[in-house]
């Protein structure tokens, strides 16, 4: 048996995988004071409704899965060791100067970023190596010696070296590691050429001071989980999902927690693969929508893609860390959404949100504004009866004074059109999300499967495919929890990479072989020694690419063997313009190619993969009829349909309702659908 | 047919053409060429009318757009009176509403099936070269257009059925230097448009022209009744600030003074800016296009003013920009030089615009931002011996310049007033490996912020030079003898300089405008300069003070002399800090009294 759970901002979220392939989902709510006691809330809903202990239930369990935002929360809030930082002498303001850029020129109410370490705990280090590896300034020890004497004065708990070229030459880091070994002595330190070897020194040195101040943190937290998880009886593996969509050994966690920033959100994408594989699509975009926030990520020819330009925060007004992270675009819109009408008649929904406290007007828990979700009960997409499977009654009447105050009455317009309209915006910043990462990425999207998860995906995702063209519209069984479900889908996965300079130009790859045989071998001692017993297991390259002079790199797959002649060299060239073709739609045949780093990924999968099937939950409610009001049809007459009833692979016309306990699918009357032998329900919009 | 548009295709339709421009800027973002495209983010996307007014900006650079798409597609259609689909339009002339010839900028006329002209996409990028006589964009010691040497595009055609008309093209080639990387960039710029082109035609196939056309007037009725609420909500006046660039050849010894004249009338709710009393075109590079001299001044306006009012042709009906002809911060007689049009005086248009607000009521406009351009954002160009060729790139390697408001400290890394901070910084490492040059040094140089209620960014100092063979660094950096200035009692920001310090060790300081030859083991010592204060020093949060003084931003005695601060070795002295400020307190009313708080100083 394998355990999968996801601790969100308000739920933690359990999947559970038994031996016979079988999948049940369970949901109890985040504790944020104590994460792991959620996680054991969870656990002990899942025991049971197996009428076990939670001690026996979780002896049964092999591997353990642990998705959490507890190291992205301890840096957003400021809650991490207080951490030094030792760079380049002369080069002491990288953080503070980032990359340049700001989002919008003319907000001045903006504050500007504050840097991670801040100036006074960054210190300079005499010493200067150049971009080919040669020492150009050799380090001065004794002045490193001096710099460590004052940070033990300064109390410092964690210390982050990262130097210029330090990816071209590590000598130097390497040396300042063995002086801080002696002079700082169990004080855990981070170098930057070994966490995240990459040519762009803010990258380095902020995903080095972030790593640095989390590792007490994090070790702390690992095992304060693992330990709590043995008391009751596990003795299988524990795994943490990380940003780059795989799993890793929660002891190899504890020394480089930075890689699981985007932990939970970046497996999703993994569930929407397998669902689309299941339904026969190579590409898929996937969109989990909550209550607060639409996150929106990519299968491409069954790859996931990744970004280096995952932001802490708003974009560009940020921070970032250019570790590979799987590419997730997030706007605030969903359920909780609040719409207004400002001073000169425009309509807008989002970014603020209600959230789960105060809600929806229609929570009646103290909420007046009004939202997507008092939209959909004006609509009647959402029954105030059988919400949630029943467990939260809505107030209609609330909504509709809500959504008349706030939007009906400005805009002169009735309860319905007012709700549809409301619809109809969130809609479109939605699909503006999807664009940008489409078009980031270089998706068709018309060729590609929407699948909805989380619990306001039903709302209005039918609406969101016909506006992009999408034809197939897929809801999977665990769209609830699509990142548990996405934990069990994971694999064990490693990233490595190093830095080169590269032109087609010129024939001489011998440094590029020589980094991709280095990286080969790393992937094969990952594979030998935390992949051992994997049932399958695969090696990837890719190189960052770019024409001549181009800043932006792209990545382009190549093979294991690397470039051991010009013919070689010919089809990455090629793969190259195909690549920027694909992104761009522009390619430029005549320009020589630069490789600036190749990255290396090994994926080790450590069980045969099962049915994946949900085990079916018990239903109450009968199938009824309910007045729904679809924009562009009035209100009409819709079938409320129980989604584990149905029978497989027979189409329906619309309009209908299909209810699970987590959510509800709102189906018009222009939209088809089917459930699938899969157990997923299928909408062709 | 309907009239009126419904309320909920205003946000639909908003938000899908703010999408076009962004996907337009995406595109040419990730494939430009040259540094100053795909570093500097120097380069914008818009969106224009048939009529030529200018309906969406994009996250464009601001200098770029304001006014200036809008004047170039309407010389694109006087020009060329029958306009098809497949057509592209060169286009760079500062005669016929470019921002300046680097800014080479391309014009698809978006035209529907049956041949009529809709709407027109720009796309405008910073080019690492233009043909000058000098391996600079900006050379701001130009007599002349011919001394400038620009290649100049007054809306010509370069693309008939999409296919390119290679005459042009082979003209550029010949004289553009490093003209791979232009055509590059060419390619760029022109994908952008096409995208833009193609989302049009794509959204006009799904909502109809006329859909469209109703959009564009609601559009542009929202975004003015935006406008008016924003300036009914301000205090009337009127203010006269003046601006001070400095002496370059080709200009008086005593500089240049930009003077901007304000008056806000809240009851009209209109904003009027008058730029007709300043000097006549000079024989230099710093003459204003119309473009740019519409746009600075809109650029001080809405610094001023809630960020979220769409800026396009709707709000801008609020504002009027009085300019006249033959004036360096009006409208150009060829063939004077706008060479420098985007950055030197058009930086000072918007620092006296913003400063004039600021003199009219406390809580409104902004301190001045820094002039650039220093050296460290200056055109590097020389021979590489690693690739055997020879280069020229403009390099990012920083600038501060940020200037305070009343609602926040500034944003640090503006780089100038009429960018905005949307720039980015290169990488010291990228810019080693891309370029021959080694950079020794980047760090914030202490005591050098704008002091104030609200501070000013401090400078930037780099020192970088040559690796193995010699290169050439053009720079034109206004700054020095008149620093940025601090608003309603805020003061100035650190002054800009720059030196060489030879391989003989041998030192010197280097004029404002120059090309400088550096040899290897020369180093080139670039200062940027800083950003002005918003209110007086003494009135800043304690607090903010004892951590600038911690991480080395200012002095001890600064603390105490300029904010009155007390701060020891062990942090901030808030007794001693509270007796000091309550002596100045007393002292400060009177100030305030005199009106002394109402003069911009230094």
């Amino acid at each position: 048996m394998r355990l999968a759970t996801d601790t969100g901002g308000t739920f933690t979220d359990l999947a559970v995988e038994t031996a016979d392939g079988l999948v049940s989902i369970f949901k109890a709510p985040t504790v944020p004071e104590d994460p792991v006691q959620g996680v054991l809330d969870a656990l002990q809903l899942a025991a049971d409704a197996g009428g076990e202990t939670l001690d026996d239930f979780l002896g049964r369990a092999s591997v353990f899965i642990h998705g959490t935002t507890h190291a992205l929360n301890a840096v957003v809030e400021g809650q991490t060791a207080r951490t030094a930082l030792l760079v380049t002498q002369g080069h002491r303001d990288i953080l503070l100067l980032r990359e340049g850029g700001r989002a919008d020129p003319f907000d001045h109410r903006q504050a500007y970023p504050v840097p991670y370490v801040p100036r006074h705990l960054t210190f300079g280090v005499p010493e200067r190596i150049l971009h080919d590896g040669s020492i150009h300034l050799p380090l001065d020890e004794s002045a490193v010696r001096d710099t460590i004497d004052g940070l033990r004065k300064l109390e410092i708990e964690a210390v982050a070296v990262s130097l210029l070229w330090s990816i071209a030459n590590p000598a130097h880091e390497l040396r300042i590691a063995q002086l801080l070994d002696a002079g700082l002595p169990g004080v855990p330190y981070t170098l930057g050429h070994r966490l995240n070897p990459t040519p762009r020194e803010y990258r380095r040195a902020n995903a080095a001071a972030i790593n640095a101040a989390l590792r007490p943190l994090m070790s702390r937290y690992m095992a304060g989980l693992t330990g709590r998880l043995r008391d009751h009886g596990f003795s299988g593996r524990v795994l943490v999902l990380t940003s780059g969509g795989g799993l890793l050994d929660a002891a190899d966690v504890a020394g480089e927690p930075v890689r699981i920033l985007n932990s939970g959100p970046s497996v999703a994408p993994v569930a929407g693969r397998h669902y689309a594989s299941v339904a026969g699509a190579e590409s898929a975009i996937i969109a989990d929508t909550g209550g607060t926030t639409y996150d929106v990520s990519l299968v491409r020819e069954g790859r996931i893609p990744v970004t280096q330009e995952m932001w802490l925060g708003t974009p560009l007004n940020s921070h970032l860390l250019g570790l590979p992270t799987v590419d997730i675009r997030s706007i605030g819109a969903g359920g909780g959404s609040i719409a207004s009408v400002d001073a000169a008649g425009l309509l807008r929904v989002g970014p603020q949100s209600a959230g789960a406290r105060p809600g929806p007007a229609c929570y009646g828990r103290g909420g007046s504004r009004a939202t997507v979700t008092d939209a959909a009960v004006v609509l009647g997409f959402l029954d105030p009866e059988s919400f949630l499977g029943g467990r939260l009654r809505l107030d209609a009447g609330a909504a509709e004074q809500a959504i008349m105050r706030d939007v009906g009455d400005p805009l002169r317009l009735d309860p319905v059109e007012a709700a549809a309209a409301i619809l109809k915006v969130t809609t479109e910043n939605m699909v503006q999300a999807i664009e940008d990462i489409v078009l980031a990425q270089g998706l068709d999207a018309g060729r590609a499967v929407l699948v909805g998860g989380g619990g306001a995906a039903g709302l209005n995702s039918v609406y969101i495919a016909r506006r992009l063209g999408i034809r197939r519209l897929l809801f999977p069984e665990t769209g609830a929890t699509l990142s548990a479900a996405g934990a069990l889908l994971s694999d064990l996965k490693a990233d490595y990479g190093g830095s080169v300079f590269a032109s087609t130009r010129d024939m001489d790859w011998a440094t590029v072989n020589a980094l991709v045989s280095r990286l080969a071998a790393q992937c094969r001692d990952f594979e030998a020694g935390p992949g051992e017993g994997a049932v399958s297991s695969e090696i990837r390259f890719v190189a960052e690419a770019r024409y001549e002079n181009q800043v932006w790199c792209i990545d382009v797959p190549f093979d294991a063997v690397g470039f051991p002649d010009p013919a070689a060299i010919e089809r990455f060239r090629t793969a190259f313009h195909a690549a920027h073709k694909a992104l761009f739609t522009i390619e430029d045949p005549r320009s020589e190619v630069e490789i600036v780093a190749v990255r290396a990924t090994v994926a080790c999968r450590m069980s045969a993969r099962g049915q994946f099937r949900m085990t079916e939950y018990p239903t109450s409610a009968a199938i009824g009829i309910r007045q729904v009001s679809f924009p562009g049809y009035g209100t009409v007459a819709a079938s409320v349909l129980q989604t584990d009833r149905l029978p497989f692979d027979k189409w329906h016309e619309g309009p209908a309702i299909l209810e699970t306990p987590f959510t509800s699918i709102v189906i018009d009357p222009a939209a088809r659908f089917v459930r699938h032998g899969s157990g997923n329900i299928e909408v062709a919009p | 047919m309907r009239t009126e548009l419904d309320p909920v295709r205003l946000s639909v339709l908003a938000s899908r053409f703010d999408g076009i421009a962004r996907k337009m800027s995406n595109t040419l973002l990730r494939t430009g060429r040259s540094g100053v495209l795909n570093r500097a983010k120097d380069f914008s996307c818009c969106i224009v009318t048939a009529g030529g007014e200018l309906l969406v900006t994009g996250e464009s650079l601001p200098i770029h757009v304001l006014s200036g798409p809008d004047l170039m597609a309407r010389s694109m259609m006087a020009f060329h009176p029958r306009l098809n689909r497949g057509d592209a339009f060169l286009h760079n002339s500062p005669y016929h509403g470019c921002s300046h010839a680097a800014d080479l900028s391309i014009l698809v006329p978006v035209v529907d099936a049956q041949g009529i002209h809709r709407m027109t996409v720009v796309a405008k990028a910073h080019q690492a070269d233009i043909g000058n006589s000098q391996p600079t964009t900006y050379m701001g010691d130009a007599v002349d257009l011919y001394h400038e040497g620009a290649l100049i595009f007054p809306a010509v055609a370069v693309q008939r059925d999409h296919a390119d008309i290679e005459d042009i093209i082979r003209m550029c080639e010949m004289r553009i230097r490093v003209p791979e990387q232009w055509r590059g960039d060419y390619l760029a710029t022109l994908g952008a448009a096409r995208i833009g082109e193609q989302a049009i035609l794509e959204l006009a196939s799904e909502v109809g022209w006329e859909e469209l056309e109703r959009f564009t007037a609601a559009w542009f009725d929202y975004s003015e009744r935006r406008m008016r609420a924003a300036v009914a909500a301000l205090p009337a006046g009127a203010a006269t600030a003046c601006s001070t660039h400095d002496p370059l050849p080709g200009t008086p010894d005593e500089g240049v003074p930009i003077r901007a004249s304000i008056s806000i009338d809240p009851a009209d709710e209109q904003i009027i800016v008058d730029l007709t009393d300043n000097p006549d075109c000079m024989p230099c590079g710093l003459n204003l296009s119309e473009a740019c001299a519409r746009t600075a001044a809109l650029i001080g306006v809405f610094n001023s003013l809630d960020p979220t009012i769409p800026k396009n042709a709707g709000s801008c009906r609020r504002v009027e920009v009085r300019l006249r002809e033959n004036c360096i911060a009006g409208i150009p007689r060829h063939p004077a030089s706008c060479s420098a049009a985007t950055t030197n005086i058009s930086d000072r248009v918007a620092n006296a615009t913003q400063s004039a607000f600021a003199a009219i009521a406390d809580g409104i406009g902004m301190a001045e931002v820094g002039a650039v351009t220093a050296p460290s954002d200056g055109v590097i160009s020389g021979w590489d011996r690693r690739t055997g060729r020879a280069f020229v790139n403009q390099v990012f390697l920083g600038s501060t310049g940020g200037a305070a408001t009343a609602a926040q400290d500034a944003w640090l890394t503006v780089s100038h007033v009429g960018n905005g901070g949307v720039s980015f910084i290169d990488g010291v490492e990228l810019d080693e490996l891309y370029h021959p040059i080694l950079i020794h040094e980047r760090e914030l140089v202490v005591d050098t912020e704008g002091a104030g209620s609200r501070a000013g960014a401090p400078s930037l100092r780099v020192i970088f030079g040559p690796t193995l063979d010699p290169i050439d660094v053009a720079y034109v950096a206004d700054g020095h003898h008149n620093p940025a200035r601090g608003v309603r009692g805020g003061l100035g920001g650190g002054p800009s300089d720059q030196h060489v310090r030879r391989v003989d060790g041998s030192h010197e300081r280097l004029p404002a405008c120059a090309q400088v030859r550096l040899e290897p083991g020369d180093l080139i010592v670039s200062i940027g300069a800083g950003g002005g204060g918003y209110g007086p020093p003494v009135e800043r949060d304690m607090q903010a003070v004892a951590e600038a003084v911690l991480a080395g931003l200012v002095s001890r005695e600064r603390a105490r002399a300029v904010y009155h601060v007390v701060v020891t070795e062990n942090g901030l002295d808030k007794p001693a800090t509270g007796a000091l400020r309550a002596g100045v307190r007393t002292e400060l009313a009177q100030h305030v009294l005199a009106g002394a708080r109402n003069a911009p100083d230094r």
